[in-house]
């Protein structure tokens, strides 16, 4: 862009304002004016070179209230319109688009816009070679050239929460010649809103943008846009998507950490049961951020990758015709063995003993039934967790995985909680999931709530088994999420199932006798070690600050544990302890939502994508703030 | 409380707590069915979706004091593909909020209809249900339900939300998605981006 040299030339200008009289003329339009608002046209130019860039502008004032629309103008309005003449010799000329604001309207209606004031830079390009000779007599003396007559038809929309819809022609005759002056009054203003357009990708040096759509709920994708290595200003920071043919954007979730920023942005698509493509292309303007003191916007537009499987690559969700009938069997296999191997989890496997200890020593019929009822736990706890997860699908939230492929902290913390509970019922704090030793109830429901508690103990250890599965599971729909859970939950009932089959092996565990609560004191450290595990997880997908604020539950939960188990507490005292000891557990899982900064398990996985320049603006008439380098 | 009971409240809690976020589905989406109603009109008779089973259906999210309403009224854009397909029932909605300064009492929208020859029916949503059922943003936006009860068209009534152009250079989205529909096509663009004012809700 051939930039006016703006600070060079105001001089200039006002000399020639001072003593080249004639020349006030051409740096911008009348005013056209109405009760809502008032625009014009502007050149920064009180004399423009005869050919190359010239920025022009439309400039609007807008009494209170009152907004006009960006280039994407929300839920309702339209931007402007606007079409110039003479487009033989002006180019194709191209409205720019500072910013936004985001306005909220009645209903839930969102409108992005601009109020006060805002001047949309328009770029063009004089063709000389469409430009008329100048009559000799046309000739102005002073600049050496002539003029060219610019018109402008707009329409544009001015709301409150009422609209208005305006037309007005805007001419404006500009001065040519060879000695360009810049205008002292439009030319800063110009310039102004020029620095305020969105800056590319290369302009900010340092930062990097991830991207993913997760379509795996095709009925409610979401957008997650991930900016690194900037500094983004809570409450101010917002995110507005250019309009997409395909799909309508909600309203983002911002989430500022200290290093950037992540939207969450839900879309709806606009037909449904349409596949989305392997990438779309979709743009959008970040405004309000900060870095090396200044305040910018950034606009990007990419390919971003739609991934559209529960779990895994893109492809492993998608209906395959005609693919090997054998494949469900396969994977229903791979669902049980991976469901019997997450026995071998520390928690899962401290559970297991503590079972087979109280298993042995009930002895009898007692061991049959006692097995059974915990498999029946398991099983039901696995059915149960494949109605939650369709349903949370359903309800709008992301995708099932498994251990570290888990994408929701609070089901990482879940895990982390029932290792906790664990711990504590081995060390004889609470009087779950295993009874307290002497206690009245000490039947197969007790069984059966242990056999409950393994798959909240077994969902945050690693199994890549269970990935293709689940993957599958969710790309076909509600029956195989039934078929594949149910196959992991009878996996991971496998020692209960050959208990309950053969209850003499039960007698192969060595009889403790009075050893049984040192036994089960050193299996509630294996479960306490294990959380060490879960909370290892749990730091890719929360904020540091939110991982203190979980192990800060977790230790509030074992002081109130040990308060209510102090033998002097009364019941009153215990039942308030015991509430408190949920709400810490409940918080935890709160805690772990709120403070959730790791991005999706795929965008984890994806690389960032190399950063380019962005098409869609040029560069303006500043300088570039940083240096065209970017990092990746 | 027995240790089962409290495992089926938390595990009802949870259910219910994911029903609680059912309502942020898509709603208006097409290729979904069109959610049912039952609404009154301006000339006090009780209109229902189910009482056009088998038919297509537009329906128009309309606000008098809209000037893009208006200008369409003036224009005769709908009254003209009212006429052009007899087969079809058109339906106006306003989902106007009573407490708004658009809102027209029904009295008054049957003169502005009068006056500007509309002669199908204006229903009144004034809690604004039956538009948030159907995601309505603007006045007008526009729906064609097919005869299979799905929405076949979301948007905008045409391609030129200034009104620049003559009437027939327009792209009239919802005139070519009711032929399409005469033919038993889907729609060509199924979708668009509706403009105009939001809905007064």
């Amino acid at each position: 862009m051939n930039a006016p040299k703006i600070s060079l030339l105001s001089v200039t200008a006002v000399m020639a304002i001072l003593f080249a009289p004639g020349l006030a003329r051409g740096a911008a339009s009348e005013w056209s004016a109405n009760p809502e608002s008032r625009v014009r046209l502007i050149s920064p130019w009180q004399v423009a070179p005869r050919s190359g860039e010239l920025i022009l502008g439309l400039h609007f004032r807008l009494a209170p209230g009152w907004h006009v629309y960006w280039k994407n103008s929300g839920d309702a309005g339209f931007p402007p319109a606007v079409t110039f003449l003479p487009a033989e010799i002006l180019g194709k000329p191209e409205l720019l688009w500072p910013a936004p604001h985001r306005f909220d309207l009645p209903g839930g209606l969102v409108a992005f816009g601009y109020a006060d004031e805002v001047v949309y830079p328009v770029q063009t390009t004089i063709l000389p070679e469409a430009l008329p000779s100048p009559e000799p007599a046309q000739v102005n003396p002073a600049t050496g050239g002539d003029s060219l007559f610019i018109r402008a038809d707009l329409d544009y929309l001015v709301c409150k929460v009422d609209c208005i819809p305006y037309r007005y022609t805007l001419t404006l005759e500009q001065p040519l010649g060879n000695q360009p002056l810049a205008d002292p009054e439009t030319s800063p203003l110009l310039q102004a809103w020029l620095d305020r357009l969105p800056r590319t990708l290369a302009e900010v040096p340092g930062l990097k943008v991830s991207t993913l759509l997760d379509a795996s709920r095709a009925e409610q994708p979401e957008l997650e846009i991930r900016l690194q290595g900037v500094t983004a200003l809570t409450g101010k920071t917002d995110l507005f998507l250019d309009t997409h043919d395909l799909l309508d954007a909600g309203r983002p979730r911002i989430k500022v950490f200290p290093e950037g920023v992540i939207f969450h942005v839900p879309m709806k698509p606009r037909e449904a049961g349409k596949q989305l493509p392997g990438k779309i292309t979709l743009a959008w303007t970040v405004s309000n951020l900060s870095g090396k003191g200044e305040t910018f916007a950034l606009a990007e537009r990419r390919e971003v990758e739609v991934w559209t499987a529960a779990a895994g690559k893109p492809e492993e969700g998608k209906r395959i015709p005609g693919e090997a009938p054998d494949r469900l069997a396969r994977l229903l296999l791979a669902a049980f063995l991976g469901g019997a191997l997450l026995n071998l989890a520390p928690p899962v496997l401290a559970l297991f003993a503590g079972e087979v200890l109280a298993l042995r020593q009930a002895g009898g019929s007692r061991v049959r039934e006692g097995a059974a009822a915990a498999a029946t736990g398991v099983v039901g706890a696995s059915w149960s967790a494949a109605a939650l997860a369709l349903a949370a699908r359903r309800a709008g939230m992301p995708a099932a995985g498994w251990g570290v492929e888990l994408q929701e902290p609070a089901l990482g913390a879940l895990s982390a909680v029932a290792s906790a509970l664990l711990a504590l019922n081995l060390w004889g704090l609470v009087e779950f999931p295993f009874a307290r030793a002497g206690a009245s109830r000490t039947g197969t429901g007790r069984h059966l709530l242990a056999g409950l508690f393994a798959l909240p103990l077994a969902l945050a250890w690693p199994m890549p088994m269970l990935r293709e599965p689940l993957g599958y599971a969710f790309g076909r729909g509600p029956a195989s999420v039934c078929a594949v859970f149910a196959a992991l939950g009878f996996g991971l009932a496998l020692p209960y199932l050959v208990l309950a089959l053969a209850p003499g092996v039960v007698r192969a565990a060595p009889d403790t006798g009075a050893r049984s609560p040192r036994l089960h004191e050193g299996l509630g450290f294996l479960a306490g070690a294990s959380i060490f595990w879960t909370l290892h997880a749990l730091s890719r997908q929360v904020s540091p600050e939110g991982l203190a604020w979980i192990e800060l539950s977790l230790l509030a939960m074992a002081l109130l544990a040990w308060l209510r188990a102090r033998e002097g507490a009364g019941r009153a005292l215990r039942i308030v302890l015991a509430f408190g000891l949920a709400a810490c557990a409940a918080g935890a899982l709160w805690l772990a939502d709120d403070n959730r900064l790791a991005p999706r398990a795929a965008a984890a996985q994806q690389p960032t994508l190399a950063m380019k320049p962005h098409n869609g603006l040029p560069p303006t008439a500043r300088e570039p703030i940083h240096n065209q380098t970017s990092g990746g | 409380m027995h240790f089962a009971t409290k495992i089926r409240t938390i595990l009802l809690g949870l259910a219910v707590l994911s029903l609680a976020t059912l309502p942020a589905l898509a709603a208006g989406t097409v290729g979904e069915t069109a959610p049912a109603f039952k609404l009154k009109g301006a000339d006090g008779k009780t209109y229902s979706l189910a009482d056009y089973k088998g038919k297509v259906v537009v329906l128009e999210w309309v606000n008098p004091n809209c000037p893009f309403s208006n200008r369409h009224a003036r224009e005769k854009t709908m009254s003209d593909l009212v006429r052009q397909h007899g087969e079809v029932a058109w339906l106006g909605i306003n989902s106007t909020n009573p407490d708004s300064g658009d809102y027209l009492a029904p009295a008054a929208h049957l003169a502005y209809n009068q006056k500007n020859g509309i002669n199908y029916p204006v229903l009144y949503d004034e809690t604004g249900t039956v538009g948030h059922a159907y995601d309505a943003r603007t006045t007008p936006h526009m729906f064609i339900i097919g005869k299979d009860g799905k929405i076949a068209y979301n948007g905008a009534i045409d391609d030129d939300p200034p009104g620049r152009k003559a009437k027939a250079e327009r792209v009239n989205y919802v005139g070519g998605g009711l032929n399409a529909e005469k033919t038993a096509k889907n729609p060509d663009p199924a979708s668009t981006k509706p403009y105009g004012c939001s809905v007064k809700y």
